[in-house]
């Protein structure tokens, strides 16, 4: 009863919970234009994921693998749906989930593939690596297919699951369900890190499914996440939260009416790339004043790559900000000498120097 | 169904009004004057016979004595004292005026002008030592309560028995104690005579005026050369004689001396003072107010008597009354502004249809394109915020920037600039007269004048003000853009009279019609509204008959249509609605159609936002401006429209580079100058096919050599 009326109070005075405030890019997440000024290898409009064995760079494009061979991309396999994630497994194998309802296992050079499906799966949008042969799946949502994420943000969707898949015996396991958009996953130690996205945090899901909370609190909404070279990780965010989007999320009326009447191109939801038509909506900061559009307006998109310790703790990121393009990062990996992200929201593929990095966040 | 509810009550509930009312200051005299009512009615009902003629008149006997009482202290308290010694000063003074006219023998005259000397007397050591060796307040009057107590105490002995012993008959001093005029005791005729002079006082002389400014800030009145000391002083001695014109018709109604005489006084007349409202901090304060607790205070006392409650409770209640009125001073004090801008805030309702395509591929008439990619920059990075642009008969090109100049740009290349006349505000709309005098809407400001030598003039800056209006809108907040009628009246618009020009968010957050048009008549030196109720009205041109003007609605989407002049005068005609963005200003073009600005374009989420006003209302609260939803102005267009309401041609920027948002346009010799107010730059666009000898004031007014 009293937590009940206190609820009630908290929406109605916009207090505790009903208080729209969202934390800000800070200490390690202290913006930067690094992501802007990357160096653009390729132009890829339909890119979805990016993988690689340590040595080779691995694109699902469309419904294509291309292999990164010196400057140019070469087609792996051809599929007939499009893909939507894509990892390599330790022997060196390579995974694909087909429309977010399927998982593929094949060599490359190989045409027998072992198919995998079943389990309602819906969304798959990342694959990685896990322990004795098994591949990490996350599934975003098993009400809506992968590419309407926006809505399932809106309908605060909390149907994400863990899957754990054995390409051996093509058997799923459901490790952990119930989440707020699971949209990447990496497995560290014991435990697999997944980006619980509409929580904006990332979790360590143990083998019985048990969460624990590990880097909470994110001005962002997190997504794929990759081993990086040396302990850590790199973290991906496909976008950012604002306080309208935040507020409108506590708006169930306008929410309803908002996707029934109108065209979701132009919704108040996060985009993985912004400022396209003039019906999008606009909010106060993102006026241009003299010409200029402020780089700490509210992000309608954003482009985020954050470098994680072995303890999650991070140590320093890589932006893109309001006044930028390079948006809408969905994954980033370490091949060699350099760091490959891909911005969906423009999509590019984009290559930075862990050594320029180094220099310049400082890290 | 639900949405016509909504709509229902936003048409028909003005809950844009609370805030209003809210923030006049008359409302906290309101609220004890409501208290009264309600107590003197709670009260009559009762008891029976409580409002009578007699006993009224009873009441305004005992209402007059301690009301004089309750203006001295209201008077010490809103210089940001406080008087404790009161009720032993009326015992003094009690004292004084029986001493001298029972035991001395003096004459009624005589011993009016000692008793009030007494009491000023008495108020003067509080005042020297409160005003000038600046010793707290509160701790002296309560050091002056005890010794004049004390004093009375030991006068009493001896004398109480000589006093009470004699027993004068003045026809003079009965007419003080007990007399009337027309029923109005004599007392009651007297306060009020005070009370016109206090509220006048108060109100409209300097040292009313230097009271409240040291109460409300003592270093600030002392640092703008107020005599501070003095005047605090002076305020004690005034309580001190307003208590012995009371003691005076004390003693002439009841002439004893009693050791209970002013006992507790103090303690009503703070209740008094309190209760109607006059805050304890100081600074605020009024007669009207000490009036309205001087008579909660007595009806709820006396009606205590009445009902039989013993004098332990009487007083308990008034102390548990003094308590809560001081609670809420304090809390209304500290969070009035707060309350006020929660509530000012009110969001209406507001339907658009559907807009019209403006998408390549779609055709109509807004169809997309990207004529204005190639215009050529004027003043880039050195004018800012041009909301409109002006060209003369020489050709020379007039900008408004936000620091306040009007800039002159010299024909032929537009590269040599000055300042041409400086006013201090953000100029928006400009027009020229017949004589080549530049009328020009300047935000917060009003209609100015400069000539054409550069001599700055102001036209006006207040209007009648409306009837119904709880605001004062006499003041013009936000005069936007104006047209010129032939016999010289000029007709501007002002686009919202609930908010600053800084403050169009919020405008455009309510939706609501808060604009109006006002004419000017330079001829009378007049001005006056004619329409009301317009949201956010901003463009506005002479039509062809001469008898009307076009004026756009920004927040309305629409271009409408007011007769002046002629058979029509006094209507308004709609010339286009839902239009896909929100129009600003409106001029002529050469071939006798007119260019509209349409300074950003509008999104289907504010579009539904506006169906919803509780939705606004939580976000106005929720959200800083900063996240707020926004009308979407980074975008813009120029379209020209004919009087019938049909669009004729658009003109896009769409990189968005040149133009990210577009206030103002003007045709001039086949080219289109454009100003936006965000912008740091004046376009120029060639136009094909247009009149290159157009010159808008000279086809307007007629070509001078």
């Amino acid at each position: 009863m009293i937590p009940a009326l206190r609820e009630f109070a908290h929406r109605f005075l916009g207090r505790g919970e009903g208080a729209i405030t969202v934390p800000p890019f800070d200490g390690a997440l202290k913006p930067n234009q690094t992501l802007e000024h990357a160096e653009i290898v390729a132009t890829l409009p339909t890119a979805e994921d990016l993988a690689t064995d340590g040595s080779a760079l691995y694109v699902a494009d469309g419904q294509a693998v291309l292999q990164m061979d010196g400057a140019s991309l070469a087609p792996v396999r051809q599929f007939e749906q499009p893909l939507t994630a894509l990892c390599v497994l330790p022997d060196g194998r390579l995974a694909v989930a087909l429309a977010g309802r399927e998982v593929r296992v094949f060599a490359p050079g190989d045409s027998s593939d072992i198919v995998i499906s079943g389990e309602g799966m819906t969304a798959v949008n990342a694959l990685a690596p896990g322990r004795n042969g098994t591949l990490l799946a996350t599934d975003g949502s098993t009400d809506l297919p992968y590419a309407e994420w926006g809505r399932d943000l809106l309908s605060r969707g909390r149907s994400g699951r863990l899957l754990s898949v054995d390409p051996a015996s093509r058997k799923i396991e459901v490790v952990a369900s119930g989440l707020r958009y699971a949209f990447g996953a990496a497995a560290s130690g014991d435990t697999t890190l997944v980006s619980e996205s509409w929580r904006h945090r990332l979790i360590a899901v143990s083998a019985k499914g048990d969460i624990k909370p590990v880097f909470d609190h994110l001005p962002v909404y997190p997504s794929r996440l990759t081993p990086a070279v040396g302990g850590g990780f790199w973290m991906t965010a496909f976008t950012a939260r604002t306080q309208l989007i935040e507020f409108v999320l506590r708006e169930a009326a306008y929410r309803r009416r908002m996707m029934a009447e109108i065209d979701p191109e132009f919704w108040i939801v996060p985009r993985l790339t912004a400022g396209h038509s003039f019906r999008e909506p606009m909010q106060g900061a993102h006026l241009k004043t003299m010409g200029i559009i402020k780089p700490w307006a509210p992000p309608r998109s954003y482009g985020l790559v954050v470098r994680l310790g072995a303890d999650y703790a991070p140590l320093y990121s890589l932006h893109s900000r309001v006044d930028g393009s390079n948006h809408g990062v969905v994954a980033a990996v370490e091949v060699a000498d350099s760091l490959y992200v891909l911005a969906k929201g423009p999509g590019r593929l984009l290559r930075l120097k862990l050594s320029d990095i180094k220099s310049e966040v400082g890290a | 169904m639900q949405e016509a509810l909504v709509k229902f009550k936003s048409r028909y509930w003005p809950d844009h009004l609370l805030g209003e009312i809210l923030s006049k200051r008359w409302t906290e005299t309101a609220i004890p004057m409501i208290v009264l009512i309600v107590v003197a009615i709670a009260l009559s009902r009762a008891i029976p016979g409580f409002l009578s003629p007699a006993s009224l008149g009873d009441t305004a006997r005992q209402a007059g004595e301690i009301g004089f009482v309750v203006l001295g202290m209201g008077l010490v308290v809103i210089v940001g004292g406080i008087d404790l010694s009161v009720g032993s000063m009326f015992a003094l003074c009690d004292f004084c005026a029986l001493y001298c006219l029972d035991v001395l023998g003096w004459p009624v005259p005589a011993v009016i002008v000692a008793t009030i000397a007494c009491g000023a007397l008495l108020g003067a050591v509080n005042g020297v030592l409160i005003g000038y060796l600046r010793l707290r307040a509160f701790i002296t009057t309560l050091i002056t309560l005890i010794i004049f107590r004390s004093t009375y105490d030991l006068l009493l002995v001896g004398n109480s028995v000589k006093i009470a012993a004699s027993m004068p008959d003045f026809p003079s001093w009965d007419f003080i104690g007990g007399g009337d005029v027309f029923g109005i005791p004599s007392v009651a005729l007297l306060y009020i005579v005070v009370a016109i002079f206090g509220h006048i006082f108060l109100t409209r002389l300097r040292p009313g005026w230097h009271i409240t400014a040291i109460g409300g800030s003592r270093r600030s009145a002392y640092n703008s050369g107020i005599p501070v000391r003095r005047t605090i002083a002076l305020c004690y001695v005034a309580s001190g004689a307003l208590t012995a014109i009371g003691a005076l018709f004390f003693a002439a109604r009841l002439g004893t001396v009693g050791g209970d005489v002013g006992i507790g006084l103090e303690v009503t007349v703070l209740t008094a003072t309190v209760l109607g409202g006059i805050t304890l901090g100081g600074g605020k304060g009024s007669v009207a107010k000490a009036l309205a607790g001087t008579l909660i205070v007595l009806l709820i006392t006396n009606g205590l008597t009445t009902l039989s409650v013993r004098g332990g409770y009487n007083r308990m209640v008034l102390a548990s009354i003094l308590l809560v009125a001081a609670m809420i001073d304090i809390r209304w004090l500290k969070n009035r502004n707060r309350i006020i801008s929660k509530v000012y805030v009110a969001p209406a309702y507001h339907y658009l249809p559907p807009p019209p395509p403006t998408e390549i591929g779609k055709g109509g008439p807004f169809e997309q394109n990207d004529k204005l990619r190639n215009v050529s920059l004027i003043g880039l990075g050195k004018i800012e915020a041009p909301e409109d642009v002006i060209l003369d008969r020489h050709d020379n090109l007039y900008a408004g920037s936000r620091h306040g100049d009007i800039m002159k740009f010299y024909a032929p290349d537009y590269s040599r600039m000055e300042v041409f006349a400086h006013i201090g505000g953000q100029p928006l709309g400009m027009a020229f007269d017949r004589n080549d005098n530049l009328y020009c809407c300047i935000g917060g400001m009003g209609l100015y004048r400069i000539a054409p030598d550069g001599k700055v003039e102001k036209a006006t800056d207040e209007t009648n003000r409306s009837i119904w209006s709880v605001n004062d809108d006499s003041r013009l907040r936000l005069a936007d853009d104006l047209d010129i009628a032939d016999d010289g009246r000029i007709f501007f618009s002002e686009a919202t009279v609930r908010y600053e020009m800084d403050e169009w968010p919020v405008d455009g957050l309510e939706a609501r019609g808060n604009g109006r048009i006002i004419c000017y008549d330079p001829n009378t030196n007049s001005t006056r509204t004619v329409l009301r109720g317009l949201k956010f009205p901003n463009g506005i041109a002479i039509a062809s008959d001469r008898q009307s003007i076009l004026f756009a609605e920004t927040f309305g989407c629409s271009i409408k249509r007011y007769w002046f002049d002629g058979p029509k005068s006094g209507t308004v005609e709609v010339v286009m609605d839902n239009l896909p963005g929100y129009p600003d200003n409106i001029n002529l073009a050469s071939d006798g159609n007119y260019w509209l600005a349409l300074v950003g374009m509008r999104s289907p989420t504010l579009d539904l936002a506006w169906r919803m006003p509780d939705f606004r209302r939580r976000m106005g609260k929720r959200l800083p401006v900063d996240e707020w939803l926004f009308p979407n102005i980074n975008t813009g267009c120029v379209v020209k429209f004919n009087e019938e309401g049909q669009i004729l041609e658009s003109l896009w920027d769409l990189s968005g580079a040149n133009h990210p948002m577009i206030t103002s346009m003007r045709e001039h010799r086949g080219h289109l100058y454009l100003g936006g107010i965000a912008n740091n730059r004046i376009g120029r666009y060639k136009l094909d096919g247009a009149d290159p000898n157009f010159v808008q004031y000279d086809k307007r007014w007629g070509k001078q050599s």
